[in-house]
Parts: C-alpha cells; sequence; structure tokens
C-alpha cells in the first residue's frame, strides 16, 4: 500500500462523502446531473446516493441475479440502464428507481452497455452479439455473431456504434446496424476507446500492447512494451491525449502534430500495483487514475502527456470505477469492497509527494 | 496477495464420451463442503443446484506474435476474472474442456494473465481415457495425445467395456507418453473425489511418494525368457536385424515369478552398465556377463552357450526376439522360436526338462516379459526424466533453460522438478507449459541428498542431449 493514511486525502481531492453497497461495486455514474450517483454491485443490487450529502436516495438489492456487469447513465441523467450475469437489460427511472423496462437477452452474460452521445439509442453486448434499443427499451436492431464474445462497444459520435472483439474492432451504422468499416488485427482486444469526433480507436491487447487506428486513412500502430494488458485506456476531451494502464505506471500519449508515434509518452508514477481505471476529468487537464493498490490519484498533465500528481488517497481496497461529477467539481471512486467514495474537487496547490517507489520486498511475501 | 488464497482450479478433458460430464456430477452430488463454480465449454447435463454452473463458449485467443505459449483462453479469462468480484468467493474452480480442446492455452492462461494468476492457481489437469476408444483416438488426432500428455491425472474410464490385456496394454502405453501423471481406474468415472481435487499436482514431491520410481531410467533390455536347460551346449541364432549388433545378459538360477523377474532386471541393470564383451559368431557366451553380439555380417549368426548343469537360465536381450528371428536350438539339432511360442503353463516343461533332449521335442520359454521402454510404441509424446546429484551453477542453469525453452518449447507440454542450486539452501522448485516457466524456493534440503530431478513431457525430445545439457550445469 502506498505510503498514505486511508482516511486523509491530499491535495485537491477534498473531503466529501463516502457510503457501501453490498458487494463489490461493478459499474456506475452520475445521475440527474450529478444530483445523484448510481451503482451497482456484484450482488445484483443497484444504489442511488444524493450527490452532495452521500444519503442514500434508494437501493434495489438483488436485482441482476448473479452481479451487475454494466451500468450506464442516459445523457439526460433521467434514466439510466443495468445489466447482468442473469442475460438482462434493464432501463430505470433515477429519480425514483423504478423499473422502466426489463428486457430478457436470454442466459448469457450482459457484459457492456453504451448510451449514444444524443441519448437516442442504447446498445448493449450479450456474447457475440450487440444490440440496440431506443430509449423505451424497444429494440432497434441485433448485429450477427462476432467472431468472438464482444469485449468493449463505445459509440463513435451519434452515428456509429464501434465494438472491440478478437482480432477486430467493427463499427455499425447506428440507425440501421449496417456494418460498415472492420479494422483487423490479430490479437484479444479486452478494452477499447475512441475520441468524441470517433477518427481514432485504441484498444488495449491481452498481449500487453495497445493497438489504435486513425479511421480517415486507416493507418494503425502498435504501442508496446507495457508489463500487464492495458484494460484502462482514456481520452481527453481535446482528443489529443491518450492514458493507458498496463502496469504501476500511467502511460500517456501525445495525438499531437506527428505523434504519438516516435513520441516519448507522459510517464506517471505513483501507484504500486496496476492500474484499473483512468477518467479524464471535463475540460480540463487533468486525469484520474485507480489501482489494485486501493489509491486514486489526480494528475495535472501538459498537452504533451507529461504531468504529475495533484491529489491522492488510498482507499485500502483495489479501485473498480472512477467517474468525474458532470462539470468536475466532484470525483466518485467505487472500490472492491463496495465503497463509494466521493470527493469535492478542490483547488490545486502544487504536486504531492509520491510514496516510495517499490514495496519492500519482505513486506509483500507471505 | 498470497499464494494460499489462491482459487484452485482443476481442468476436466478428455474425448467427447470419456466420462467428463459423468466425473462432473460425482463431484458435485459428493459432500465435500466446497463451493464449486464450473465453466462449461460443451453442454453436458449437469443438473446440481449447489455448483454455480456457466456455459462459455471456448474462445482461443491467439496473439499477433504466434507464439503458441502466448495462446490464451478468453472465455476463462474473462469469466473468472469476474466471478472473482464476489464477496463470496468460490473454493473451487472445475473447467470442464470441450471434447476437441488442447490443453496448452486452457493451461496457459493461468500462467499468462496477470489478473487471474494473482487469484487462481491451477491445481490440476485430469484427462479422462475412455478405455474402449483410446488407441483409435491416439492414432487420429493430436487433441488426444496432447490431452494426455498433459494430464496430471490420466483416468483410465470404463474398464468395464474391456479385457484385461488391452487395459494392461493402454495403460502401458499412456504411462509411456506421460510418466508424471497418475494412472487411476475406473467404471464410470467412479473415483473418489480426492483423487481428482486439491491435487497440488505441481508439487512433485508427492509424484515422488506415489511411485517413487517414476525417474528411474527405462531398462536397458527391452525382452526377458526364461528357460529351464539340461547339461549340454546350445546354440543361440540371430538372423539379419535392425541393427548390427545386440546386447544380451545370460543370468544363470533366473525364478519366473514377477518379482524374481524384476530382481533380476535389477542386476542386469547393473551389469548393462558395465562395458559390454565383443562377441563374434561362432563364439561362447559367457555367463552373466553383458555382452555384445556382432551381427554385421549377413545370413544367419550362431553363438553358444555351454551349459555345465541342468539350469534355469533368463535371456535378457536388449531387442525384442522377433526382430532378428532369434531361436534356441540345442547342439544335437532341436530348435525352437524363443519369443513366439512361449508356454502358458509355467510348470509343465519343468517336469520333464530332463528328458526333453532325448524325446527331441522343443525347449520353450518358462516365463517371458518385456520391460517397458521408452520406444516401445511409435508414440512421438513421451517423458524425459533426469535425475543427478549435485549443484547447478543458476547462470548456467538459466541459460541452458532459456535455450532450451526458446528452442524446444513448443514441443515441452509440462515441465516439473526441483534443482539444487548452488549456494541456495532450499530447493529450487519449478513447473512450466511450454515456454510458460514459474519457480521459486521452497523447502530447505536439511539432511536430504542435494538431488535434481526433473521430468518433460513432450513430442520428440532428446532426452540425451538435455541429460546431457543438464549436467552440464552443475559446478
Amino acid at each position: 500500500m502506498p505510503d498514505l493514511s486511508a482516511s486523509s486525502p491530499m491535495g485537491v481531492l477534498g473531503q466529501g462523502w463516502s457510503a457501501m453497497v453490498g458487494d463489490y461495486a461493478i459499474s456506475g455514474g452520475w445521475s440527474r446531473r450529478g444530483e445523484a450517483l448510481v451503482v451497482g454491485d456484484a450482488e445484483g443490487g443497484v444504489y442511488s446516493f444524493d450527490g452532495e450529502s452521500g444519503a442514500t436516495g434508494w437501493e434495489r438489492p438483488g436485482v441482476h441475479e448473479g452481479g451487475v456487469l454494466a451500468v450506464a447513465v442516459h445523457p439526460s441523467g433521467a434514466v439510466f440502464a443495468t445489466a447482468g450475469q442473469d442475460g438482462r437489460v434493464i432501463i430505470w427511472d433515477a429519480a425514483e428507481g423504478q423499473e422502466n423496462r426489463a428486457i430478457d437477452l436470454g442466459s448469457s452474460w450482459v457484459e457492456n452497455l453504451a448510451w449514444s452521445p444524443d441519448g437516442r439509442w442504447l446498445a448493449a453486448s450479450c456474447s457475440r452479439k450487440v444490440h440496440t434499443y431506443d430509449t423505451d427499451g424497444a429494440e432497434v436492431w441485433r448485429s450477427e455473431d462476432h467472431p468472438s464474445t464482444v469485449s468493449a462497444i463505445a459509440w463513435s459520435g451519434d452515428r456509429e456504434l464501434a465494438t472491440a472483439c478478437y482480432g477486430r474492432v467493427s463499427f455499425f451504422q447506428a440507425s440501421t446496424g449496417e456494418l460498415r468499416q472492420k479494422l483487423e488485427w490479430q490479437g484479444s482486444l479486452v478494452s477499447m476507446v475512441l475520441t468524441s469526433d470517433g477518427g481514432i480507436v485504441a484498444c488495449g491487447s491481452q498481449d500487453n500492447s495497445v493497438h489504435f487506428w486513425r479511421r480517415s486513412t486507416g493507418q494503425d500502430s502498435e504501442m508496446f512494451g507495457y508489463p500487464g494488458k492495458p484494460s484502462a485506456l482514456a481520452f481527453d476531451d481535446s482528443n489529443t491525449l491518450l492514458a493507458t494502464g498496463g502496469g504501476e505506471t500511467v502511460t500517456v500519449w501525445s495525438f499531437r502534430r506527428k505523434g504519438p508515434e516516435g513520441t516519448r509518452p507522459g510517464s506517471l508514477k505513483f501507484h504500486l500495483e496496476p492500474i484499473t481505471t483512468l477518467a479524464f476529468a471535463p475540460g480540463a487537464m487533468r486525469l484520474a487514475s485507480g489501482g489494485r493498490d486501493g489509491a486514486v490519484v489526480v494528475w495535472s498533465l501538459q498537452r504533451n502527456g507529461k504531468g504529475g500528481p495533484i491529489g491522492a488517497e488510498d482507499l485500502g481496497a483495489p479501485v473498480a470505477e472512477l467517474y468525474w461529477r458532470p462539470g468536475g467539481s466532484g470525483l466518485a471512486a467505487l472500490d472492491a469492497r463496495g465503497g463509494v467514495t466521493v470527493w469535492q474537487i478542490g483547488q490545486a496547490r502544487g504536486r504531492i509527494r509520491p510514496p516510495r517507489t517499490a514495496p519492500g520486498l519482505g513486506e509483500d511475501i507471505g | 496477495m498470497s499464494t494460499q488464497s489462491r482459487v484452485p482450479v482443476t481442468i476436466l478433458t478428455g474425448f467427447l464420451g470419456s466420462g467428463k460430464t459423468t466425473l462432473l456430477n460425482r463431484i458435485l452430488t459428493e459432500e465435500h463442503g466446497k463451493r464449486i463454480a464450473v465453466i462449461e465449454n460443451e453442454f453436458g447435463e449437469v443438473g446440481i443446484d449447489q455448483a454455480l454452473v456457466i456455459n462459455a463458449d471456448e474462445e482461443v485467443f491467439e496473439m499477433s506474435n504466434g507464439c503458441i505459449c502466448c495462446t490464451v483462453r478468453g472465455d476463462l479469462i474473462r469469466v473468472l476474472n469476474n466471478l472473482n468480484k464476489r464477496r463470496d468467493k468460490f473454493d473451487y474452480v472445475l473447467v470442464e474442456t470441450t471434447g476437441l480442446a488442447d490443453p496448452g492455452p486452457v493451461a496457459q492462461t493461468f500462467f499468462m494473465d496477470d489478473e487471474l494468476r494473482a487469484e487462481y492457481a491451477l491445481d490440476g489437469i485430469v484427462t479422462l481415457v475412455d478405455a474402449a476408444h483410446i488407441e483409435q483416438q491416439l492414432g487420429r488426432s493430436d487433441e488426444s495425445t496432447e490431452q494426455i500428455a498433459f494430464a496430471d491425472v490420466l483416468l483410465l474410464n470404463k474398464t468395464d467395456l474391456v479385457p484385461d490385456e488391452t487395459l494392461d496394454r493402454v495403460e502401458s502405453r499412456i504411462r509411456d507418453m506421460n510418466r508424471m501423471a497418475r494412472v487411476v481406474r475406473s467404471e464410470r468415472a467412479n473415483v473418489p473425489v480426492d483423487a481428482v481435487l486439491d491435487l497440488g499436482a505441481f508439487d512433485l514431491d508427492q509424484v515422488l511418494e506415489r511411485r517413487p520410481t517414476f525417474l528411474e531410467p527405462e531398462y536397458p533390455f527391452e525382452w526377458t525368457g526364461v528357460y529351464s536347460l539340461a547339461t549340454g551346449r546350445y546354440e543361440l541364432s540371430l538372423a539379419e536385424g535392425p541393427d548390427p549388433s545386440m546386447s544380451l545378459v545370460v543370468l544363470p538360477d533366473q525364478g519366473t515369478d514377477d518379482a524374481a523377474l524384476r530382481e533380476g532386471a535389477e542386476w542386469c541393470v547393473r551389469e548393462y552398465a558395465e562395458p559390454s564383451m565383443a562377441i563374434q559368431p561362432g563364439e561362447d557366451i559367457p555367463a552373466g556377463k553383458h555382452v555384445n553380439l556382432q551381427l554385421d555380417s549377413p545370413g544367419r549368426k550362431s553363438f553358444f552357450i555351454d551349459i555345465a548343469a541342468p539350469v534355469r537360465v533368463g535371456l535378457f536381450t536388449q531387442h525384442l526376439p522377433e526382430e532378428f528371428d532369434l531361436q534356441l536350438r540345442n547342439a544335437d539339432g532341436e530348435s525352437f522360436k524363443m519369443g513366439s511360442n512361449f508356454c502358458s503353463e509355467p510348470d509343465c516343461i519343468e517336469e520333464d526338462a530332463g528328458t526333453r533332449r532325448i524325446k527331441g521335442a522343443a525347449v520353450a520359454a518358462q516365463a517371458e516379459r518385456t520391460w517397458v521402454a521408452l520406444h516401445e510404441h511409435d508414440d512421438e509424446v513421451g517423458s524425459i526424466s533426469i535425475e543427478v546429484d549435485g549443484d547447478a551453477d543458476p547462470e548456467k542453469l538459466n541459460a541452458w533453460l532459456g535455450q532450451l525453452l526458446r528452442d524446444r518449447g513448443v514441443d515441452i507440454f509440462r515441465m516439473k522438478g526441483f534443482i539444487s542450486v548452488a549456494g541456495e539452501s532450499r530447493r529450487f522448485v519449478f513447473q512450466g507449459v511450454h515456454m510458460l516457466f514459474d519457480g521459486q524456493p521452497d523447502r530447505e534440503w536439511g539432511d536430504l541428498p542435494r538431488r535434481n530431478q526433473l521430468v518433460f513431457i513432450g513430442r520428440n525430445l532428446d532426452g540425451q542431449s538435455m541429460r546431457e545439457g543438464f549436467e552440464a550445469c552443475l559446478i
């Protein structure tokens, strides 16, 4: 564990609130434009907390038998969707916690959910297929079988949906499901992010590399040398910085000018165990990272991807997900023990001191 | 994270119809107090409430580098990393593969994926073998061969459906392919659960405890025939065969029961280790000596054995008698073939051994057996064991092993063993799958002799050069 006391946030992370859900907090999001935080857990429960106080708004335990796998909040913040091992997608009213619609996709896990940026479509992946629904939960189209289980989905603007699976990224037309582009590469793609304009798609691969394509030219590149698989990826709002996990170090690639090919990335060192999640703050050159070591770190970045830590706290349990509150005034963390932690974001007073660079060998053994 | 808390995983492999589902149901219905999660790649008929059964399509993911050792099972990574998030974690995971699954990627997944590796420990690979069909399967498919080669436990199932001779033949063949595995016979997968779960299969101690002789070199001879011979002169004749010479020991006072044969074999192993005495055609063969019959001249060759008093002798031959059409003829002209018509009633000859020559009837072997030798079958897959005392130089060892795994990793399915590393008070224990190698210091050597024991299961491995390579690492 880092040299951080478990109860005192440092730097820009100001005192907020914390709460607990029933089990491992799997996924969530800010609803009602930041007034509430919804969270799904490994017991299949769905919870809503007041964004300011952390008071429980409502709780629905055991909704998805076997556990929640994905939560996605509609851009309006008024509705959100959950999916789980029970093979169901549920569309909820965020304020009341009422199920508007439950969709049964069969016995396979529903692992990924994403609303289109304009809020017209909800995409859900289940085994080798991806399905899309309208806001009422009526199915619009479903894809043919992919070559393997769909590992990630993301919207490329409002008109296209991207899916990642083993060996391939596919682009489907949002309204019809027509397959418009296939980017192929032999590797198990475990994560995917797109720039907001959909121009660049980046995927983390099981073989410890990040592969990306510029869609306009079809040109692709690979960034390798990661010690682990880059399952956490994030693009910033300016579409020029790509933050990647894949080890204890956060590696930030800059797409300015001719980069990132031939450039040296920013190398952000603080975590003592691999990065599990990354999130850029809206409109700011700030990145939040969470790790298996339980640390949550906020970084201030420069245009070239280099930067330093300006806030940190140790949650004492592996960090599952991080969500910036709309507007960037707060940051929420979900952790493996079911902890939900929200910080107010304060003024940066300069860099904070990173912990020891490596765990003492004797301490971690036994 | 401590190793103890990792969830053990058992992989069940075997061809369709070998009994995987039967075994699975048996494990799940048994009172074992474990919370078991089952990952099935085949729709079997597992209908048990106590266990969580997850059906997942087998997804074999090869990497762009083309390395077969990096090939993993995406379905297992996805499902197991997710199951691990629950607070009430499972105590045990069983993975039932499809009949045609290559066990390599399944096993490698637990080494290659860093998240999985932190949370799960491969306890063992159990391969079900359909005693009635395995011989055809081995001829037809690589998967079947690899499933046997990868196994920690070979469950020879459906033993009620085949005669004992077939069972013995099959068992000997699968043992030959994988001498590291424990072979358990069963009728309808009716084995105790502890024969397949919680094996600690990668602990070589257990393997050695079960079968302490499994690291012994194979016998240098393939066949023994025991003959009661009356006083007189005998002619041993051999036709042209596959080799220009053949080693032989004629052992006096050889018994016919199994214990006596093994005792004779042990004695002959030592004799075979001595330099051989070359015997030319027409010369006499001395008793109790390692001789090498020179067979490079054309045609049938004869050698002679003088018997001064009636005695029962064992002939320990390097090759099978039929390879050279080996015949023993008494000097008076009676001849009989060896190895092809041994008497099934061991005592019938002894009674009238003294009269046989006078009557002119053929003398037959009283007892005969073949010894399991690595090249007895034509299977490409076999086991190489290295057992040698001494301390290994860590740098040389690293270089040798690195080179070996780079060059032959594709053909090495499994490996495990102990190494005595110079300057280290503890045993170095290792295991591996293909090029993936995992090792760490284990318990103190204490008073135990510092002996290196290494086992490799693989395809077309050159045991001699591997032994020499390892011995060159010793200080």
